[in-house]
């Protein structure tokens, strides 16, 4: 036992007061007169001893309060045996990420582990995790070999991504709880695409000891992969050959130049079958002309029909949805048909044609049932009839969504429909001469999203606005604002739907937006993103996320999801169903969902493509991470005797914790002697 | 004078008198008992006349009966004079909270006073003592009287020791007439002392009545620890224990009241135990009425 802070212990003088208080200092009672001493005796023997007993215990609790606050602040310690073989901690984590169904390395790596858990001293403690798309914790600290044995039996492949950030962050977390040393045994193939961007998030604590148990020996064997396919989400006409075609990369990972055979399978049918020369290490392109499906969901894949060491990775699926063009409604005030013509010009032009633009004047628009529409645009259109109106948020607010656009109509009146707050103010920028540019974007926000944005702001910089309305942005997402910060496109949610405000007009009087290229992707990516066709087919990552309703809604009042995994399964359960905002879409294959609205979708998931690289980490890497001293002691950390190394233990917490319990007993004990006896009548 | 007299104590005993018990010597008509027959609504005797006898005694109408002269007799009526004996010992200026109960004994001496000579044109006299004798306002129904009495009140500071003895041989010596003695102190003495010096002016036919004053800590003292307990009258200084005055002195101080009560009650004497904290209108008045009820 020691002292972290023995120059506290200085402090144990002022055990003296308790002392001083109780022993030393004379009892001076004030002399009180009464009118006779007639009927009074002595009492002074029996009164001094009957003090002494009782504030003998008042005194013990003061000289114990001053003892355990002295020693608190000295901080002492005791020094554990850590490096006996009960306290220290077995942590085997198993990698069960996608790359481990290569081969029989996710066997092997079972195997290995199970030799480690049947090495380990009966009474040492060992926990099971997995690594692979999310940590998981299978055991608790537990020495019984039975259950931590079949934990390991019990480990399945899986379609997720091992992130060696995240093991590093997770066993810093559990290092917080556990006190003790860790043996952390990690069962990898240790590929290099596991590692983060930042080798810090890879470092462990002090206490814990790296084991690395690489699975995979030697070089990594040659494989193929497709890497990735472009195909359209939703078609309309299978004909076209612009817009049927489907691309696909096929990449090579330490491999040779070689002829591949890639196949396109929709629906379980080969249709097309192409031959692609990869370079080595290279990647090369197929393409499909056309892509012949049905109406509803088309199940497809792109698979390379040579198998290699790996084939989980030969083949990549997505869904397709051929359905006729949704029609868009086009609701715009009276005299005004630029904004339609401008507007449909680019719907068209972009989407593929999965659209038909209908153009209504505002007035007319009274009888029209939105949810017969894919989305509504509201071009400068502030005032609608009531019928409509209401119309529109009850379809907003079950799912619906609406594009409003704000043009000079509304300097006039100030109230724009379905949002709730109002014009506060327009900026005519066309006065002064100096138009207005896009200045700020969110390339995150899917309307406007783009991988790469150039210099130009993703050409959104050259964009001059000449009007623009100013309102409160309130509970809604600023998507883009001009240079002066005011806001240009906000997304506010309404219920299951989204509203999506354009400050200015969609004509070319208000901005010139319509006579630039990123307008024709504004258009495609807004008519995507509103009328949900990515939603509902298309293809995902492994671990990726779906939204299955919107946060604002109530819980009690949900309707129930329907989710089937690839292995047709039900992955929620009933009470999640009618709860769960969101799904993980942890296994690759396709997703069946329908979602509270009655829309079906159907999801391909792949798993991420850097799982296809078997290269592993570099000798060199591995051993930094390992720590090189401690590399040596690892490969015999499981046989050698280990060296008594001790761990100081703080007591701080708990001798506060006793001097807090002996202050509430002293504040007792002083009321009871101290406190004024009630009179006996 | 007007610090001896509370008007609410007034109001509260103003509908009663003081009557002497026992018969008392007196010169004019009062409301007590006289030795003598006198004038007076009640009847006492027929007896037959005698030469020498006034005429305006003779019960005619029986004459007119019976031829015989007879004379009719009546209970003689008088006043009577009011000694208060006060004790000023040093124990008296005791008190754990106003009053003292030194003060607490003037109020009832003075509020007696104010009764005997304004309600009943009663002599009053009083006597202060300790272990002397220090002043004696002999009783008078003189104008003036009451201012004198008061005057003595004022100036009877506690001092010295008690001794009972000597006032009331002071009292034997100079007063002659039987009448009412009040004798107001705290009686810290042995109980069979105090009666047995009181006691003959009892014998002498005069109607004695003991007051005990006591304060509120006497009766049932209260301490916080043990604590170093002064004797006002000795200076004598000893250290007492909470247990013992909860238990042993109460057990002591209700022996002490109830002998005392008891051997003046044999003695033929009234005996009051009046506590400081109990308003002095409630406690004179409840004397009061139980004597009048008794007499």
């Amino acid at each position: 036992m020691g002292f972290h802070a023995p120059w506290f212990l200085g402090g144990l003088a002022a055990l003296g007061v308790p002392v001083f208080l109780h022993l030393l200092r004379h009892h001076r009672a004030t002399p009180r007169p009464v009118g006779s001493l007639m009927f009074f005796e002595r009492g002074t023997q029996s009164s001094t001893r009957y003090r002494r007993l009782k504030h003998l215990v008042l005194f013990a609790l003061r000289f114990a309060l001053v003892l355990l606050v002295v020693l608190a602040f000295a901080n002492p310690f005791v020094r554990h045996a850590a490096a006996d073989a009960n306290g220290r901690l077995l942590l085997i984590v198993l990698d069960n990420s996608f790359s481990m169904r290569a081969g029989t390395r996710l066997a092997d790596a079972k195997q290995q582990a199970l030799a480690v858990l049947a090495a380990k001293p009966r009474t040492q403690k060992a926990q099971i995790m997995t690594l692979g798309g999310e940590f998981r914790v299978l055991t608790q600290a537990i020495a019984e070999e039975t259950q931590l044995q079949a934990a390991l039996e019990s480990v399945q492949p899986g379609d997720g991504r091992a992130n060696f950030g995240e093991l590093g962050r997770a066993i810093r977390q559990l290092s917080e709880t556990v006190r003790g040393p860790i043996d952390l045994h990690l069962f990898s193939d240790m590929q290099r695409t596991a590692m983060p961007a930042n080798f810090a998030d890879m470092v462990l604590p002090n206490n814990v000891t790296l084991v690395l148990q690489p699975v995979a020996k030697g070089a990594a064997s040659p494989n193929w992969a497709v890497e990735s396919v472009q195909a359209p989400a939703v078609l309309s006409d299978p004909k076209d050959p612009k817009r049927s075609r489907v691309k696909a990369v096929v990449a090579g990972f330490g491999t040779p130049e070689v002829s591949k055979t890639v196949s396109l399978v929709v629906n379980s049918r080969v249709i097309a079958t192409r031959k692609v020369n990869v370079p080595a290490n290279g990647r090369a392109t197929v393409e499909f002309a056309s892509l012949d499906v049905g109406y509803g969901f088309s199940r497809c894949e792109v698979r390379i029909e040579d198998g290699d060491a790996f084939p989980a990775d030969d083949a990549s699926v997505f869904a397709v949805r051929r359905s006729d063009p949704e029609r868009v409604l086009f609701v715009h005030v009276g005299g005004e048909r630029r904004s339609a013509l401008y507007f449909g010009s680019a719907l068209e032009a972009a989407a593929q044609g999965a659209f038909v633009l209908q153009s209504v004047a505002a007035e007319q628009a009274t009888d029209l049932d939105p949810s017969k529409y894919a989305f509504v645009v509201l071009s400068d259109a502030v005032v609608l009839p009531s019928i409509f109106e209401h119309a529109l948020a009850q379809y907003v607010a079950k799912g619906g969504s609406v594009l409003i656009s704000l043009g000079t109509a509304a300097a006039h009146n100030a109230r724009i429909p379905l949002w709730d707050g109002a014009v506060k103010d327009v900026r005519e920028y066309a006065r002064t001469g100096n138009p207005a540019s896009v200045g700020q974007v969110d390339f995150s926000y899917p309307a406007l999203a783009q991988e790469q944005p150039g210099h130009d702001n993703g050409g959104w910089a050259d964009v001059k606005v000449f009007y623009a309305a100013v309102l409160d942005t309130g509970q809604s997402r600023v998507a883009a604002r001009l240079a002066d910060s005011t806001p240009f496109l906000l997304d506010k949610q309404l219920g299951e739907g989204h509203v999506v405000l354009l400050t200015s007009g969609l004509e070319n009087l208000t901005n010139d937006l319509p006579l630039h290229p990123v307008f024709v992707a504004f258009v495609d990516r807004t008519a995507r993103y509103l009328s949900s066709s990515e939603r509902l087919s298309g293809s995902r990552l492994v671990d990726s996320f779906v939204q299955l309703r919107s946060g604002g809604e109530l819980v009690g009042a949900a309707t129930s999801i329907e989710v089937i995994d690839p292995d047709g399964r039900r992955p929620l359960s009933l009470t999640e169903a009618r709860t769960a905002q969101s799904l993980r879409l942890e296994r690759a294959g396709f997703y069946q969902i329908r979602f509270a609205n009655g829309r079906d979708a159907v999801i391909a998931v792949n798993p991420d493509r850097r799982e296809s690289d078997l290269e592993p980490l570099a000798e060199d890497v591995q051993q930094l991470w390992s720590g090189s001293s401690q590399s040596a002691r690892s490969q015999t950390a499981s046989t050698a005797p280990v060296e008594a190394t001790y761990q100081a233990i703080s007591l701080w917490w708990y001798v506060m914790l006793l001097a807090l319990l002996v202050a509430i007993a002293e504040v007792v004990f002083a009321s009871g002697y101290m406190g004024t006896p009630r009179e006996e009548v | 004078m007007q610090r001896f007299l509370d008007p609410q104590v007034l109001a509260g005993i103003s509908s009663l008198d003081l009557v002497a018990k026992t018969v008392v010597d007196g010169f004019v008509a009062g409301l007590h008992r006289s030795p003598d027959f006198g004038f007076s609504q009640e009847f006492a005797e027929y007896r037959a006349y005698t030469a020498g006898d006034d005429l305006r005694h003779v019960d005619w109408n029986l004459f007119a009966r019976t031829e015989r002269c007879y004379l009719k007799r009546y209970r003689g009526e008088t006043n009577s004079q009011l000694t208060v004996l006060l004790d000023a010992s040093n124990s008296m200026q005791y008190t754990s909270g106003p009053p003292r109960k030194m003060d607490y004994a003037c109020y009832i001496a003075a509020s007696l006073f104010y009764l005997a000579i304004h309600n009943q044109r009663d002599a009053a006299g009083l006597i202060v003592f300790d272990d002397e004798v220090r002043e004696d306002i002999r009783p008078s129904t003189r104008p003036g009287q009451l201012a004198r009495l008061f005057a003595g009140l004022e100036q009877a500071e506690p001092r010295a020791l008690t001794n009972f003895a000597k006032p009331l041989k002071h009292l034997e010596s100079f007063r002659h007439r039987r009448g009412i003695a009040m004798v107001i102190s705290d009686f810290y003495e042995d109980p069979e002392t105090i009666i047995h010096t009181i006691a003959p002016m009892r014998f002498r036919g005069n109607d004695v009545v003991l007051f005990h004053i006591l304060d509120p800590q006497e009766v049932r003292p209260v301490l916080n620890g043990s604590a170093i307990l002064v004797d006002l009258e000795t200076d004598h200084r000893i250290e007492v224990i909470p247990e013992y005055t909860k238990t042993t002195y109460r057990a002591k101080i209700d022996a002490h009241v109830d002998r005392l009560r008891s051997l003046a009650r044999g003695a033929g004497m009234d005996y009051h135990l009046l506590v400081t904290d109990q308003p002095l209108d409630r406690a004179l008045r409840e004397y009061l009425s139980l004597r009048q009820a008794g007499n």
